[in-house]
């Protein structure tokens, strides 16, 4: 159980730590990840200079570890750099509550100890229990490896980054296992070949993560929903709901979107996280995107914040729960008027050929409950028995919009189940948005385009004062359906969702742009072009052992890489340093140079080995240098007159003699050795 | 003027080497045990100069030497010595046994009954006879120089395992190489006899070398290798008793008379090492399952010797 050895172990424990990244961001972690791994092997180190503190070690370590996470991660938590009972509790909270916490939020998670602190304490566990068994390399790998599954079950990496990290972890586990009797290159080569091969094995697609079933168990507020509120805001068109402040365009902000719906009650999903630091664009987004922000500021108290349909971030006091998929922002425990800075991604970009675009092949199209009987004719009709595309729900929008009236005055019609639906499709032809909406998307599904239903604000066109208010007047339920490529896409079958004027985002424009390419009413849509086929990428086709070569082959060429500069480059650095020592470590210094020489020309080096054992088992003309430089060993470490500057050079003399004797030997012999990792 | 440990090893070792040829490790290792004061068992098949390394060694210094040769109807008596009654003198009188002398050649000791070969090892350990309660040491230096055939059993009694450790070393013999050989021979056919050679060296110049060798410098370093070496054997796995405390006290004592034979007066990691095998072999006792697998002491303190890290008194990253 070496030192070298400690230091191999705690960088493969080091690694998987790192490995977490994604969640958190590297640098977040790597201060504490280091702080710990640095306070085992402190606690390694002093066990050896003081045997007695060796059954002691789990236990240091454990306290080192800790106090490091304390002062690096909880430093708030402190006085004047004393642990205190709140930084224990802390601690104790990063071990039960932390990965929950993690599991629970948006990915990259904000950096903040109480989610992260549970990373660290995983990499001092495992630390300290592979130390403990350092005597077996074998076992010793084991706690990292299994940290490094436990990792990769929390956010698995991909594709070339797969492959160098796999890389780095053989490279240092086969660390684990050189001895002065053993070079690690052939065993490095192996690892490496076969971590290269393994990560290109497993195969392509979505990688399972823990995460995938985990969502913060947020109490949906027990209030009435926004979608029935829509008529009674109507009635009180006057009562500001929100303000907010931007150079952003904007076309509408969205409180809340229902996606179930069982024949009577429209509800919402409860796939809320917690909001990390900053949320990547929706899965099934392809086109580009530009960041926009708004300064929000809503005095009421309802849990629904305003917000887009594609949030990134939200700066400011609030901390609120956010589902991805919809972009909802829910603060369950809001106590008054709440100011935030809001920033979102808006589709930019070409465009052009929306029209065309299928709807979603992924999202489902959603519950519709018991169908009332004419109801399924009406979407047919309404629809034209098109195939779904965006074109098709254009033209059941421009239906319902032609069809039926907005319901305006104070005697305004509620309700969105079933049976309000069909007095509105099918009677009254008279409702407000609410209606419009809940109509949109049940006929929408009806003909197989996945829709949803979105309740919140239009947004006014003119800003006082830089300062655009939203009033009750503006409420607004609307539908939307899934294209494939951009995501959820807004529609407007009741027309009251944007004042006259130019359309606000490039998205609204080029929808405006695409009702007005629609066909007359009595005319069959045009059949949707069909995408040729993509062509076979020949470089793709290389599948199953090809591929798996292929990939071996540039995982062996990069590590060879890293061997041809790394390693001799090491060995020099070292030498210098040895070179630098004076007085008995100088002597021992031209020692360790001579060891280190003839193992990696194949002498079977021990660790009980002396100068005059090692000149018994090398033969040939290095055996009277090394005698003596075994004379001048003895001289300085036993006989109590040390070694001064004559000794020292005299005994960098000897492995001076070595070193020119090895050099005779062929270049084969000679190119092995300038590899071997000793 | 005062000659150093190693002039009288020097002294030594070329007056034993006119008739031992071909094995100066051997001799060397031997005279290492008379600087020590410690005992000496050599173990070997006949006629490779077990008894005649012993009688160059005991006429080589210039002390007082008995030969006893054991067979089973020796008596303890004969070796301790006895109380006699003179009617004359109407009183007892001790008369001394073989063991008194300086050096004390037991030829064949497992030739012995047990009780015969206890009184010798008692002596051994005590360095005194009691006979009817009267104490008799016997003259220092005083080593005892035993000899055993291992390969002939009918008709022995094997030394007590327990007991073995009482010599400082077991040392083996081993055929001579084939030029050693025929100086053997050639020594044989000039006539060289044991009995002729001199003295080379009085008593109290090997008494003031064995003072010296005592005081030979070891560092604390040194000690605890040899004592991590003999701690080694005791938690071996195929060890059912490993070498006691008194066995690394004897691998210091023989590192630090062997430091003195190669003109030293400091002890060296490689001198543990070179009395390794000498002084620890025969101290343990392997487990039957072990010796089933044909392991021997030999290998398993050669593994130690391999596996357990030489010290360097510099204490500083492995590898730098």
């Amino acid at each position: 159980m070496t030192r070298g050895h400690a230091v191999w172990l705690l960088l493969a424990t080091a690694v998987p730590g790192l490995l977490f990244a994604p969640v958190f961001g590297l640098w977040a972690l790597v201060a504490p990840v280091v702080g710990v791994v640095v306070a085992c092997y402190v606690v390694f180190e002093l066990s050896l200079r003081f045997p007695a503190l060796q059954p002691w070690r789990p236990l240091l370590a454990l306290v080192a570890g800790a106090l490091a996470l304390v002062e690096l991660a909880l430093f708030d938590t402190t006085l004047s750099g004393l642990p205190t009972p709140t930084s224990l509790t802390r601690l104790a909270a990063g071990v039960t509550d932390s990965w929950q916490l993690t599991l629970q939020s948006t990915w990259p998670v904000r950096p903040d100890a109480d989610l992260l602190l549970f990373v660290p304490l995983l990499v001092l566990f495992t630390a300290l229990v592979g130390i403990e068994l350092l005597r077996w390399p074998a076992a010793a790998v084991l706690p990292s490896l299994v940290l490094l599954l436990v990792s990769q079950s929390f956010i698995a990496v991909s594709g070339t980054v797969a492959t160098l990290v796999a890389l780095a972890y053989a490279v240092v586990v086969a660390g684990l296992f050189i001895s002065p009797a053993r070079s690690a290159v052939a065993l490095t080569v192996g690892l490496s070949v076969v971590a290269g091969v393994a990560t290109m094995a497993v195969p392509t697609g979505p990688a399972y993560s823990v995460r995938q079933n985990q969502f913060a168990q947020v109490p949906l507020p027990r209030e009435v929903s926004p979608l029935a509120e829509v008529a009674a805001r109507l009635s009180d068109p006057d009562t500001e709901v929100f303000r907010y402040t931007t150079d952003a365009p904007v076309d509408r902000w969205r409180l809340v979107v229902l996606d179930g719906f069982d024949g009577v009650t429209w509800t919402t999903s409860d796939r809320y996280r917690r909001l990390g630091a900053e949320i990547g664009p929706p899965t099934g987004t392809t086109v580009p995107t530009t960041q926009q922000s708004a300064r929000v500021t809503v005095p009421g108290d309802g849990r629904w914040l305003p917000s887009q349909a594609m949030p990134t971030s939200v700066d400011g006091t609030v901390r609120p729960f956010v589902d991805q998929d919809t972009g909802a922002l829910l603060l369950p425990e809001r106590g008054g008027p709440v100011e935030y800075e809001l920033r979102w991604r808006e589709p930019v970009g070409d465009l052009t050929g929306l029209a065309d675009a299928a709807v979603s092949s992924d999202v489902p199209t959603g519950d519709l409950g018991t169908v009332p009987d004419k109801i399924t004719q009406l979407a047919t009709t309404a629809t034209k028995d098109a195939r779904p595309t965006l074109r098709t729900a254009l033209v059941l929008e421009q239906y319902l919009s032609e069809n039926y009236k907005v319901a305006t005055g104070s005697e305004l019609p509620t309700g969105s189940g079933w049976t309000h639906l069909r007095e509105f499709l099918q009677d009254t032809k008279r409702g407000t948005s609410e209606q419009f909406a809940a109509s949109y998307v049940v006929l929408a599904r009806i003909v197989g385009i996945p829709a949803r239903l979105a309740v919140g604000y239009r947004a006014p066109r003119e800003p006082v004062d830089g300062e655009t208010v939203v009033r009750n007047k503006d409420v607004l339920a609307w539908p939307e359906v899934a294209v494939e490529g951009i995501g959820w896409v807004p529609l407007d079958p009741a027309g009251t969702a944007s004042d006259a004027g130019p359309a606000p985002t490039k998205l609204a424009e080029v929808m405006a742009k695409a009702r007005a390419e629609l066909p007359p009413p009595n005319e069959k849509l045009p059949d949707p072009p069909v995408a040729a086929p993509e062509p076979v990428d020949e470089k793709r086709s290389w599948t199953g052992v090809g591929m798996l070569a292929l990939w071996g082959l540039a995982g062996t060429l990069a590590l060879f890489v890293v061997v041809l500069l790394g390693i001799p480059v090491t060995k020099l650095v070292r030498t210098a340093r040895r070179k630098r020592f004076t007085g008995v470590r100088g002597v021992v210094g031209a020692w360790w140079e001579a060891r280190d020489l003839l193992g990696a020309h194949g002498a079977r080096i021990t660790p009980g080995m002396t100068a005059r054992d090692l000149a018994a088992v090398s033969g040939g003309s290095v055996v009277d240098s090394l005698h003596r430089l075994a004379v001048h060993l003895d001289t300085a470490l036993w006989s109590g007159a040390g070694a001064d500057e004559g000794t020292v050079m005299a005994a960098w003399k000897a492995v001076a003699e070595i070193r020119r004797t090895l050099a005779g030997r062929s270049i084969g012999a000679r190119i092995r050795a300038v590899f071997v990792i000793r | 003027m005062t000659k150093t440990p190693g002039q009288v090893y020097e002294l030594i070792a070329a007056n034993v080497q006119k008739v031992v040829r071909g094995k100066p490790q051997v001799v060397r290792l031997a005279v290492a045990a008379l600087f020590s004061e410690g005992h000496l068992l050599i173990e070997d098949v006949p006629g490779l100069g077990k008894t005649t390394l012993a009688r160059c060694l005991a006429r080589s210094i210039g002390g007082t030497w008995n030969r006893i040769q054991f067979t089973p109807d020796l008596l303890p008596g004969d070796i301790t010595g006895v109380q006699v009654y003179h009617q004359r003198d109407e009183k007892f009188a001790f008369h001394p046994g073989s063991v008194f002398a300086n050096v004390v050649l037991a030829d064949e000791i497992n030739r012995g009954t047990p009780k015969t070969q206890s009184a010798l090892l008692e002596v051994m350990s005590e360095q005194r006879v009691t006979v009817d309660a009267v104490r008799h040491d016997v003259p220092r230096p005083f080593l005892v120089i035993a000899t055993q055939n291992p390969i002939e059993m009918a008709g022995t009694y094997r030394l007590p395992e327990a007991q073995l450790d009482r010599f400082l070393m077991r040392l083996r013999m081993g055929y001579p190489d084939r030029a050693s050989e025929v100086l053997v021979v050639m020594s044989d056919r000039a006539g060289v006899d044991p009995d002729e050679l001199e003295a080379v060296v009085d008593l109290p110049t090997l008494q003031s070398a064995i003072t010296q060798v005592r005081a030979a410098r070891i560092e604390h370093a040194v000690i605890d290798y040899a004592t991590s070496i003999t701690s080694s054997t005791r938690h071996h796995s195929e060890v059912r008793y490993g070498a006691s405390p008194r066995g690394t006290i004897a691998l210091v004592r023989a590192a630090q008379a062997l430091a003195a034979t190669y003109g030293r007066m400091f002890v060296t990691v490689d001198d543990i090492k070179e009395v390794a095998h000498p002084v620890l072999d025969h101290r343990l006792i392997l487990k039957p399952e072990a010796e089933l697998r044909q392991r021997k002491a030999e290998g398993i303190v050669a593994d130690l010797l391999a596996e357990i890290p030489a010290p360097v008194a510099v204490t500083t990253v492995a590898g730098a």
